[in-house]
């Protein structure tokens, strides 16, 4: 499904990613882990074509996507919800929603809202209400259902769990986990050891714009290992445990 | 005096509302786009010259007013998106001296190919309105009509259209427009275009009142950047409602103070404005 090889980003003179290789398989769920500032979402926004300045080969769906703009990569089935700022914030609830479906003219508008509002009912109680004056975990929880509710063929999400209560992070867990179940692959970046572990089934971790291994869920017992393994100050030393990343 | 009050305050929706026009482009404009256009006035001197050259040929008013308005928004669309698309990641600056480049281009290439002289079009309609005791020309009632029309549709144009939600989107949050597959590019070049085309008609409506010269739009694009930043950049309705207001003030405050006089009081009242909303009060007009 995605196939990303040697990929770097630059901002001004800083090299963010330097030659991040992987692969994800039709309906895979599959998490990115690392440090605050390490490259995860600038690998992603690279992805989606929202890096301007980049470098290496990015395959999807069997079509290179070099030079392509990110809404001919939306068209394409490729789904982004960054971690901030994923929703228009002096737009209705039900306007957020009703965007993405304008632009798939074969989409039906209705289903599109009833889907997003079947994640989280929530929404619907709220549909009429500006998006900017939702709660923090509301507005993850529309950035998620909209692009859930396209029905993309590969979602990205940057942290969905960040700054949420654990309640709402069950939520959000579930509903990803739903869609997985349906067939939806993802990509994910976020540091919630529960999330990752109850809809990924690899993990690859990140160090200084470098992919430094590749791991299960299975493999850590706990978040506290999975930190000390990967997030910790000896992420490099530590990564041969985990399967050597191409 | 009650009847020149009242005339002048209708004199001033015929002023406010074309200002409108101009003024909603330049605010969309900046809304979407983040641009400040110096050529927008001269969209308006396009406008009335499109229409004076329609109307000579086909002597229709009607015509002249919906062909010219195409052709100077097709034209001001492919060319301000030559000029701004290259600059649109760099300095808001350079796109702000590229446009004043092309204001002062397009004003010159008029100077030499249609002439210095003002170009004169007899009203399209003669009759008189009766308003209580005032004979108003029914054409200053159609302007108004006709700017106050194009105004409200686009205001629920924007509201409920597909392309109005996609410009409201990219305006508000364009990487995430991009990601949900909003076709940017093409919202950028439809917003250039509708912009250059609400100046052109306000040029063409009011072509016949004030007739057409190389540099009228300088008259025109000072009160319009004037309006937008009084009715809040990028801010469609309140550069519509603020429009009407400054109309109303030069028509009707022309009765009692002279025109340099009366532009230190419209400037004036502006600043007065501006510090209002900028201590958080909620202003004179709510937007």
């Amino acid at each position: 499904m995605l196939d990303v090889q040697e990929l770097h980003a630059f901002y001004g003179t800083s090299h963010v990613v330097q030659g991040v290789s992987l692969s994800i398989a039709a309906g895979e769920a599959v998490a990115l882990m690392g440090r605050n500032g390490v490259g995860k979402t600038s690998t992603l926004k690279s992805i989606m074509g929202l890096e301007t300045r980049t470098q290496g080969t990015v395959r999807f769906d069997g079509q290179a996507l070099a030079g392509m703009a990110p809404h001919v990569r939306a068209a394409r089935g490729l789904g982004y919800v960054p971690e901030e700022r994923a929703v228009f914030p002096q737009m209705t609830v039900e306007e957020n929603i009703r965007i993405g479906a304008l632009v798939h003219r074969s989409m039906n508008q209705a289903d599109c809202l009833d889907a997003a509002y079947a994640l989280f009912p929530v929404l619907r109680e709220r549909r009429q209400q500006m998006a900017g004056t939702l709660s923090g975990g509301q507005q993850k929880m529309l950035g998620l259902a909209r692009a859930i509710a396209l029905k993309p063929k590969l979602l990205m999400v940057d942290e969905p769990s960040e700054g949420l209560m654990p309640a709402n992070v069950e939520l959000i867990t579930n509903s990803l986990l739903e869609a997985t179940t349906a067939g939806l692959t993802v990509f994910v970046v976020d540091s919630s050891f529960d999330l990752v572990r109850t809809l990924c089934s690899r993990l690859y971790a990140m160090d200084r714009g470098v992919l430094i291994g590749m791991y299960r869920p299975a493999d850590f017992s706990g978040p506290d290992e999975l930190a000390a393994t990967i997030l910790g100050e000896h992420a490099t030393e530590a990564s041969g445990r985990g399967d050597e990343v191409r | 005096m009650i009847e020149q009050i009242l005339l002048q305050a209708l004199n001033g929706l015929v002023v406010g509302s074309s200002l409108a026009l101009v003024a909603a482009g330049l605010a969309l404009l900046f809304g979407v786009l983040h641009i400040i256009n110096f050529a927008q006035g001269d969209f308006f001197m396009l406008g009335g010259y499109a229409v004076w050259f329609v109307l000579s040929l086909t002597q229709n008013y009607v015509i002249a007013m919906v062909v010219g308005t195409l052709l100077v928004a097709i034209l001001g669309g492919a060319l301000l998106s030559a000029i701004c698309w290259p600059l649109l990641q760099k300095s808001p600056v350079l796109i702000l001296l590229a446009t004043l480049g092309a204001s002062l281009i397009l004003q010159q290439v008029a100077t030499n190919y249609l002439g210095g002289d003002t170009k004169l079009v007899p009203f399209p309609i003669t009759a008189n309105l009766s308003l209580g005791p005032i004979q108003y020309p029914l054409y200053y009632v159609l302007v108004v009509a006709t700017g106050m029309g194009v105004l409200i549709l686009g205001y629920f144009a924007l509201r409920y259209t597909r392309y109005g939600i996609w410009l409201r989107a990219v305006a508000q949050n364009r990487p995430m427009a991009a990601s949900l597959g909003v076709p940017v590019p093409r919202v950028y070049l439809v917003t250039l275009a509708v912009c250059s085309g609400l100046a052109a008609m306000a040029g063409g409506l009011l072509l016949p009142l004030y007739s057409v010269y190389p540099t009228v739009g300088n008259d025109v694009i000072l009160n319009a950047f004037i309006v937008v930043v009084a009715g809040g950049l990028g801010n469609f309705r309140g550069a519509a409602i603020i429009s009407l207001l400054v109309g109303e003030v030069l028509s009707v405050g022309s009765l009692f103070l002279m025109p340099n006089v009366l532009k230190v009081v419209l400037f004036a009242l502006v600043i007065v404005l501006l510090v209002v909303r900028s201590r958080g009060t909620h202003g004179l007009v709510r937007l």
